[in-house]
């Protein structure tokens, strides 16, 4: 019963947004109408609240007459599984998906006053993306089918490896990230209807643009944690495609946060701003295309057919192509023509917008090329990490070098580089004599890696300076600026040491047996089988002793699931400060000895903390900012 | 220049789009059919009611296999279907999968049984052997061959777009 009651909320929910978007878009805007939008939108999203609270619920109480929660969920599980399995699987995601972009669109419309110009044809177009969606999950994966006369006495479960703190949150955080880009797009969108170029647009989303950016960045930093620790995988990054669809959004948006400051400080790069906005929620739904269209076989990818992936691409090409032609229309009106001059901050930013174009194409080039070839030759092949590394290597590299240049750039003026200044030879000195030091030290053969570490150094140094400098107050810099690039010099570092100093090995070892690998000694103590409610495990205990006499007990496990049959990889991982030893253990082989696989990741956590810090620098822009808010 | 850079803008959005088309409607997008052909794996089981069934069994004719579980919800749903095709005279053989015998013939006694017989794979050893990764999955055999496999959930549109080209094309059931 209840479960119609949420379905008829969720279809009273797509005939308000659809009301709110035809009044946006066909009735004259007056005070009348716009009051008259921002009502329908408001209620329309509490009616789809109601309908995804009730469906929350449901899922909670175990209720296994609904198709998607007994497929997906299992009363065994604690409260908080029950209630991720919503999006574990496609029909809930989706629906969350949906309620996440209405929520969205909620805020802004509670946020901006009546009287922007923009505001109201705003939330009109997000009312009909809203719609377009909210039919997608009505027709073609509607969560709301139930198993009748007879519903099964208990779920399926929910997959194992999802049943994790990490991924509890991590999907949410992602969906937020990316449908928090549909208000740039919605204003971007209603600013080229208007065609008034006094109208700033840029202002009204900055503040909506940096925290969806954080909410990418932080969702993309739990997946890649998920990844290291639950699956196993053992890395950081995997250039999986799913990733890589997160991952092209993601670039768009940190050159769209960029290109989005300078038109609001200068009013240059407007169309460099209106067509990276157009991407970012273009690739974010191309991302949901991907992962749900099932045209890619992949962790993340979910069951699938074809017909999901047509009505998802036919609704996305809409979007895509009437915004295009928007542009194109408008692209006379907004152009610019005064020309940027050179080696101001704008034409640093400018090039930067190059570089992430180059990136997000190249990205887009290594997911679809397998495809293609596929489809035409008939053949499986992979683009993995070698072609990432080749392409991402030399642009990241010649990108920061422009960006410690622009370091000391100004706004609209040209700038005459001093190179004999004391900071300047100060921190290339002192960053060339650490680069040597890592190169004599871990014999660093490789030139890029070489140059990545020299080149972090020099960013994070340069900003201390600059630091110095705001504190000493001679001078202002942008402190959000500082810490968002001196944390990108950190990661650069990072990921080069890791990718240099961290090995691996698969060893096979018995009981009471001792092996060594690098400066650890590793002694299999004991194999422990035991039952949990759900699964059945086997635990090996390994006494894992370092040269410095350090000791510590690693206990990697292997999960077999009663409900799925599936295998899962518990990992044992000891991590400090400088590195983390990572341990899972695979089959015993028939002399008995186990197969135990050890890595040494060095400086991986140094990796998501980076990616932390930057969200740091975001955040804190978000809450100091009172210019921010008009 | 400016027309060029507007052409280039919309074209090829539009290009990337059409290739997704193109990708998505072609032939097997079925992502989770398969036409490899192999010879059924050699096995030595026991039926549901206990009698012992050998590769040899099922050779000479065309059947379909389907693997499934009580705990698999998404077979509950295929089950009717499955009910349907085998009132069509259609022969179902069930690879009974990773399953108590108990629970999956109260299974069969609450729902229905479309089955002509089960095999109960308890350890999942032939279906390993078949490349099953989980319930439910259909195979196609013809001459103690396997030559089509679907994983996931039979229903009218698979069985029209993956199974039935083949039937007709050998003239079985």
């Amino acid at each position: 019963m209840i479960i119609e009651i949420s379905h008829f909320f969720t279809i009273l929910a797509t005939g308000l947004f659809l009301l709110s978007g035809i009044f946006a878009v066909s009735i004259k805007n007056t005070e009348y109408v716009s009051n008259l939008i921002s009502r329908t939108y408001t209620h329309a999203f509490l009616f789809l609240l109601i309908s995804f609270s009730l469906y929350v619920w449901l899922a909670a109480t175990d209720n296994f007459s609904v198709l998607y929660i007994a497929s997906h969920s299992n009363s065994d599980l604690p409260i908080f599984y029950k209630i991720s399995s919503i999006w574990s699987a496609h029909e809930g995601s989706m629906f969350l998906w949906i309620v996440f972009l209405a929520l969205w669109g909620y805020l802004f419309n509670f946020n901006i006053t009546q009287a922007n110009p923009i505001k109201s044809l705003a939330i009109g177009i997000m009312s009909l993306i809203i719609v377009g969606f909210l039919l997608f999950l009505l027709l073609t994966s509607n969560p709301f089918q139930t198993i009748l006369p007879i519903p099964p006495s208990n779920g399926a479960d929910i997959n194992p490896v999802l049943q994790d703190p990490a991924l509890v949150i991590h999907p949410p955080t992602l969906y937020l990230g990316y449908v928090g880009f549909g208000i740039p797009f919605a204003c971007a969108l209603a600013f080229l209807i208007r065609g008034n170029t006094e109208i700033e647009w840029e202002l009204m989303v900055q503040k909506w643009s940096v925290v969806a950016w954080i909410f990418l960045t932080i969702g993309i930093t739990l997946g890649s944690w998920w990844a290291y620790y639950e699956l196993g995988w053992g890395g950081y990054w995997f250039w999986d495609p799913v990733e890589n669809v997160a991952l092209m959004p993601w670039l768009a948006a940190t050159a769209f946060i960029h290109s989005l400051s300078v038109s609001i400080k200068s009013k240059r790069l407007r169309v460099w701003t209106l067509l990276l906005s157009i991407l970012v929620f273009s690739l974010s739904l191309f991302g949901a295309f991907i992962v749900r269209s099932g045209i890619i076989d992949s962790v993340h990818s979910f069951a699938n057919d074809p017909e999901r992936g047509l009505y998802l691409l036919g609704f996305i090409s809409v979007i895509i192509i009437t915004s295009l032609v928007l542009f194109v229309i408008r692209f006379s009106k907004i152009q610019s023509m005064i020309r940027i001059k050179r080696f101001s901050k704008e034409s640093f930013i400018s090039i930067n917008n190059i570089f992430f174009g180059v990136l997000v194409f190249s990205v887009m080039l290594g997911v679809i090329y397998p495809l293609i070839y596929e489809y035409l030759f008939n053949q499986k092949i992979s683009v993995g990490a070698p072609f990432y590394t080749a392409i991402f290597s030399p642009i990241v590299l010649v990108a920061c070098i422009f960006l410690i240049f622009s370091i000391d750039s100004k706004w609209s003026r040209e700038f005459k580089f001093n190179l004999m200044n004391l900071p300047i030879i100060f921190s290339t000195t002192l960053s060339i004599f650490i680069t040597f030091v890592f190169i004599f030290l871990y014999e660093i053969d490789d030139i890029y890696i070489n140059l990545l570490i020299f080149v972090g150094f020099l960013i994070i140094f340069r900003y201390i300076f600059e630091i110095y400098k705001l504190i000493s107050a001679k001078k202002y810099i942008n402190p959000f600026s500082a810490m968002a690039h001196m944390a990108l010099g950190l990661l650069l570092i990072s990921i080069s040491l890791n990718s240099v100093l961290s090995s691996e090995r698969a060893m096979s070892i018995k009981i009471d047996e001792t092996e060594s690998y690098k400066d650890l000694t590793i002694y299999f103590q004991n194999i422990n089988l035991s039952e949990a409610y759900n699964y059945d495990s086997i635990e090996a205990d390994l006494l894992v002793q370092t040269t410095n006499g350090e000791s510590f007990l690693l206990s990697p496990e292997k999960r077999r699931y009663f409900t799925r049959g599936q295998i899962t990889t518990e990992t044992a991982i000891h991590a400090s400060l400088l590195r983390d030893i990572y341990m899972t253990i695979g089959d015993q082989l028939d002399d008995g000895s186990w197969v135990v696989n050890i890595q040494i990741n060095y400086l991986i956590r140094w990796i998501w903390f980076s990616a932390i810090l930057m969200c740091m620098a975001g955040i804190m822009l978000i809450f100091s900012k009172k210019r921010l808010r008009r | 220049m400016k027309l060029l850079f507007k052409f280039f803008i919309l074209i090829t959005p539009i290009l990337f789009l059409f290739m997704f088309y193109l990708l998505l409607t072609e032939d097997n997008s079925y992502p989770g059919a398969d036409y490899d052909t192999q010879n059924f794996p050699i096995f030595e089981l026991e039926t549901l009611s206990g009698k012992k069934i050998v590769n040899t069994n099922i050779n000479d004719k065309a059947l379909l296999l389907n693997v499934w579980a009580s705990w698999c919800i998404t077979c509950r749903v295929e089950h009717s279907y499955l009910m349907y095709l085998n009132k069509q005279g259609i022969p179902i053989l069930g690879l009974n999968y990773k399953d108590e015998k108990e629970d999956a013939i109260n299974w069969l006694k609450k729902y229905g049984n479309p089955y002509k017989d089960n095999i109960h794979d308890y350890k999942g050893s032939l279906a390993l052997d078949l490349g099953v990764t989980g319930a439910p999955e259909t195979f196609l055999i013809i001459n103690g061959q396997v030559v089509a496999h679907y994983q996931g959930e039979v229903n009218e549109t698979i069985w029209n777009d993956v199974f039935l080209p083949i039937i007709d094309e050998n003239r079985i059931f």
